[in-house]
């Protein structure tokens, strides 16, 4: 998916081109630069329907935005991070996959049964 | 069913509501499970027709199909993925921190091995007190012609800060395909090295070829005379023009092969390009041409549609 800014405007309802290149600027959403301006595709768009959320339902005020938006980002960052380990260590011997998670296990949950 | 309505009755995503009508009709004439009472895989494909045909015979519908609210049978579309679908695959890396991780200060070795953002090309990561992170990667989106996409081609794109670089677009380069530029992105921080930059590639389409891997496919018109007798033709190729010999008595729809004359990839063996022969009478057939298939038309016994069964 590539569109242009008017594009996401027409698609995302709430969005007005403003409030787009606003959050273009501040870095809050980073499209693609194209030879004739900005190019979203699907994650961008989902960012702003986010945006949209977080702003319009939620009425966090533009203050407040960057934090929320820094800690959903850094959540985003771990679990991918998460899911690399997990596939690393899904490549690895049955032994040291049951090890592993044995001990994941015991420490979560340190009273439960394993 | 077919996931594309279009092509299950055989029309362009751009043909009029008249044009749609009648493929349909056709089809629904050729496939109707009356008219083939022993056959149920015709009773299938009139289904799927008559699926497509609802949809795309309603204007309303099929502007609804089009603008991507409904899916091919009718049902309304989830309006969007949520963000964390995409947030979670690769492609949300462009929005990730970027200031490295800070706080692991007091983690193990293994813990910053993992999960440590390295300053690439440092020769190692340094977890001082000192703040360093690599610079954060920048995306461009940059369309190319086909021809300039097969050969490769040097163009340049113009950096936020006005700068513009020169890229190389290296031969055979694909539609969807991401160039990575290296330190070309933002600067770093501390003593970090820059981002890169990453050139989301897209290829226009070509008149007159197509593509495949690294083959290159064209059709190719000739007369009636040049099919009968053989004939040397000039090809289009995607590095100009070749001579090209037609052999006597080809018919429509034979591949003819140029070695070597696809795509070239920096790496690995250059693509092919494949003719394919397509007759092509004249707008208006003249009398001698009329003539001439008379008479050949008397003494001939051939039938090309022989192979075909009881269809003649």
């Amino acid at each position: 998916m590539r569109l242009d800014e008017r594009m996401v405007v027409a698609k995302v309802d709430r969005l007005t081109l403003r409030e787009l290149r606003l959050w273009v600027r501040q870095g809050w959403v980073r499209p693609a630069r194209g030879d004739v301006g900005p190019v979203f595709d699907e994650i961008d768009l989902a960012r702003i329907r986010l945006l949209c959320d977080l702003r319009k339902d939620m009425s966090l005020s533009l203050e407040t935005l960057p934090t929320v938006l820094s800690l959903i980002d850094r959540l985003h960052e771990a679990r991918r991070d998460l899911r690399w380990l997990t596939e690393a260590l899904e490549e690895q011997s049955e032994d040291v996959r049951r090890s592993v998670v044995s001990t994941m296990r015991r420490r979560r949950d340190p009273n439960g049964d394993i | 069913m077919s996931d594309d309505p279009y092509q299950a009755l055989g029309v362009s995503s751009s043909a009029s509501q008249d044009e749609i009508k009648k493929a349909y009709r056709k089809l629904a004439k050729s496939l109707h499970p009356d008219l083939h009472p022993d056959d149920p895989s015709k009773e299938a494909e009139f289904q799927a027709i008559s699926a497509a045909y609802d949809l795309l015979g309603d204007a309303e519908k099929r502007r609804r199909f089009d603008a991507g609210e409904i899916d091919a049978s009718g049902q309304e579309k989830p309006e969007y993925q949520y963000y964390r679908h995409y947030a979670e695959q690769d492609a949300g890396r462009r929005y990730d921190p970027g200031m490295g991780s800070g706080g692991f200060d007091d983690a193990s070795d293994l813990f910053s091995e993992l999960f440590g953002r390295r300053a690439r090309g440092s020769g190692g990561a340094e977890f001082g007190q000192e703040f360093h992170a690599r610079g954060p990667d920048l995306n461009y989106h940059l369309e190319v012609d086909f021809l300039d996409a097969a050969n490769g081609a040097k163009r340049s794109v113009t950096m936020p800060d006005g700068k513009g670089i020169e890229i190389s677009i290296p031969p055979g380069v694909r539609d969807g395909q991401t160039l990575r530029l290296r330190g070309k992105g933002g600067a770093g921080f501390g003593e970090g090295p820059a981002g890169d930059a990453l050139i989301a590639i897209s290829v226009r389409s070509h008149p007159l070829f197509q593509r495949d891997g690294t083959d290159i496919e064209l059709d190719l018109p000739i007369t009636i005379d040049e099919a009968v007798l053989g004939a040397k033709v000039d090809v289009p190729t995607i590095a100009g023009t070749v001579a090209m010999t037609v052999p006597k008595g080809v018919s429509s729809g034979r591949r003819m092969r140029l070695k070597g004359k696809g795509i070239k990839p920096p790496k690995g063996d250059p693509g092919d390009q494949y003719v394919r022969i397509k007759i092509v009478l004249p707008d208006t057939v003249g009398v001698d041409l009329e003539k001439l298939a008379e008479e050949w038309r008397e003494k001939s016994d051939f039938n090309p549609r022989k192979g075909l069964g009881g269809v003649t």
